[in-house]
């Protein structure tokens, strides 16, 4: 759990609350606990923002869309069925508030080789660039992607989820999170590549590549 | 797919994520065993996903989660007032509204036929009567001063659209909250000022979700005159009878855990209500506006600030005045002084959440 940013330790109402699971709390929630619903956001609103800046790849948007999505979730508490994990459920509201800014934007999907040129475009003189602008890059290649393949990238290779709870998280089967997955993939390939290159930075190792290679 | 040609990224990232069938599996595999360029392509995959995975994960900043904390509040309040409803009290609605429609145009709107609120312009916070946001259309000839049974009453237009009325009155013993001119001109007009039970945790604490009907449109027309329709535009000085806050005395025993805030269901929340104005203890008074003053000069205000609220109570066991000076409304900031009878603190001013 993470501790609040903005309070300090925690008075003893708080802690006997900190030692309910997050079920326990919705269903105070629901019951009319005026602050279960704080405790659940104290603890997952650092991985809620994490997702929602990693799908939007824009801190403004991230914050409404997280702020949307736990007033969301507040009120349709009583929603929730108990079948997925109360974590689950909330990625699902973040992620699917994120998607709902996105459309609503309408950004559209990105031809192959537009993406290789707004990297080229975007991309600082290799001197200027370091470990930390990398980061940016990426975060600036994901934006270029379709949405439901962020989306899956985001949970998958950045949050480090499973497969399996990506799917539960997008409400698809595994083979479209891995689909989505590897088309992502391969449309940021090059434009990756191309940054490493330019970077200068030690190659990734390709240790994977040349296992799946071999067979 | 074999000689010279390469296979492109989708086929080798589908290799890699288990997609292909065991057949085309085995003939790319066959294909990346002789082809360099295709088992570059391959690492090159591989490496996007260390990148992703190494690109670090931030927490969300403070600012994001006060936010986050305000908007969950007003669910709250919402939840509590019975749903629908979720303004709490605006203790200063004279400084709130001085940038108002209608307190700018001189044919205001609301003291003949209110416009729909589509017409009133942007300000920031925009009252418009609840009972016009939803009907569809609004008729802006038609006779809008109700009926005193139909006491209309103002909302405020949340940053989302949404209208979010004020809420109702409830008893007689309630702060006194003033009233703009404008409410009591327009005399059908009533704002709802927050009444939150004087039980201090119920306020908070069972009252959640409680849909027991408390509020309804239209008011009952009794909630008029209980509002104190008057408007002390002169002065806001401490001692003035006007003066826009009261001073409660509630016995309780307030901690730093409390004070930490949500604050409104205790400075803010009840107290001798309208009246007492007179029978304050002027070592009190002095002591607000010395503090005051400090509030003023930290937030370098021109004009030192009304509390939005003090009360006579205990703090942590001793004898105690607590007050409530709002230091950035936007963000539900309240400034908190805890003072002994000397006027001294009896801890460092903090600051607090309002809701």
């Amino acid at each position: 759990m993470n501790p609040p940013p903005d309070s300090p330790p925690a008075a003893t109402q708080h802690a006997a609350r900190s030692a309910l699971s997050d079920a326990d709390l919705l269903t105070s929630h629901i019951g009319g606990d005026p602050h279960a619903f704080s405790e659940i956001v104290r603890r997952h609103r650092d991985r809620m923002w994490a997702v929602a800046l990693r799908t939007l790849g824009d801190p403004d948007e991230a914050a409404d869309a997280v702020q949307d999505a736990f007033v969301s979730a507040y009120r349709k508490a009583d929603s929730f069925r108990g079948e997925a994990a109360v974590t689950t459920w909330l990625h699902r509201i973040v992620v699917n508030a994120c998607l709902d800014r996105m459309r609503r934007k309408s950004i559209r999907p990105v031809a192959d080789d537009e993406l290789v040129e707004a990297a080229e475009r975007d991309t600082p003189m290799p001197d200027q660039t370091g470990e930390r602008d990398v980061s940016m890059e990426v975060t600036a290649a994901l934006k270029l992607l379709p949405a439901d393949q962020r989306a899956a990238l985001v949970l998958v290779d950045m949050m480090g989820y499973s497969v399996e709870d990506a799917a539960q998280v997008l409400g698809v089967p595994t083979g479209t999170v891995k689909s989505r997955c590897a088309r992502g993939r391969a449309k940021l390939a090059p434009i990756l590549s191309h940054l490493r290159n330019r970077s200068d930075l030690t190659r990734v190792s390709s240790a994977k590549g040349a296992e799946l290679r071999d067979g | 797919m074999t000689g010279d040609t390469h296979y492109d990224m989708e086929i080798l990232a589908e290799l890699a994520e288990g997609l292909l069938d065991g057949a085309t599996a085995a003939r790319v595999r066959e294909h990346l065993a002789v082809c360099d360029p295709c088992g570059e392509s391959l690492a090159d995959l591989a490496a996007v996903r260390e990148m992703l995975a190494g690109v670090p994960v931030p927490a969300m900043p403070m600012g994001v989660a006060l936010r986050i904390d305000k908007a969950l509040g007003a669910e709250a309040e919402t939840r509590r007032s019975g749903g629908g409803l979720k303004l709490d009290e605006a203790p200063d609605w004279d400084r709130i509204m001085a940038d108002s429609p209608w307190e700018a145009m001189p044919d205001s709107p609301w003291e003949t036929a209110p416009e729909p609120p589509s017409t009133v312009g942007e300000p920031p916070l925009r009252a418009v009567p609840v009972v016009a946001a939803v009907e569809e259309p609004p008729r802006p000839s038609a006779p809008q001063v109700p009926e005193p049974q139909e006491v209309v009453r103002l909302g405020v237009v949340a940053d989302d659209g949404t209208v979010v009325p004020a809420r109702r009155r409830r008893a007689s013993r309630r702060r006194s909250w003033q009233l703009p001119a404008m409410a009591s001109a327009a005399a059908a007009v009533v704002i709802g000022v927050a009444g939150v039970s004087a039980g201090l945790l119920s306020a908070t604490g069972t009252d959640g979700g409680a849909g027991n009907g408390s509020i309804a449109l239209p008011v009952p027309t009794t909630a008029a005159p209980s509002a104190e329709p008057s408007k002390d535009v002169a002065t806001t000085g401490p001692a003035h009878p006007g003066r826009k806050y009261v001073i409660a005395s509630s016995d309780f025993n307030y901690s730093d855990t409390v004070l930490r805030g949500p604050l409104n269901t205790y400075v803010g929340a009840y107290g001798p209500g309208s009246t007492g104005d007179e029978s304050s203890d002027p070592a009190v008074m002095r002591c607000i506006t010395r503090i005051s003053e400090q509030v003023g000069d930290q937030l370098g205000l021109r004009k030192n600030p009304n509390p939005i609220g003090v009360d006579q109570a205990f703090y942590e066991g001793s004898e105690a005045t607590v007050m409530a000076f709002w230091k950035n409304r936007l963000h539900n900031a309240v400034w908190v002084y805890v003072v002994d009878d000397n006027c001294r603190n009896m801890r460092p001013p903090s600051v607090s959440r309002w809701q």
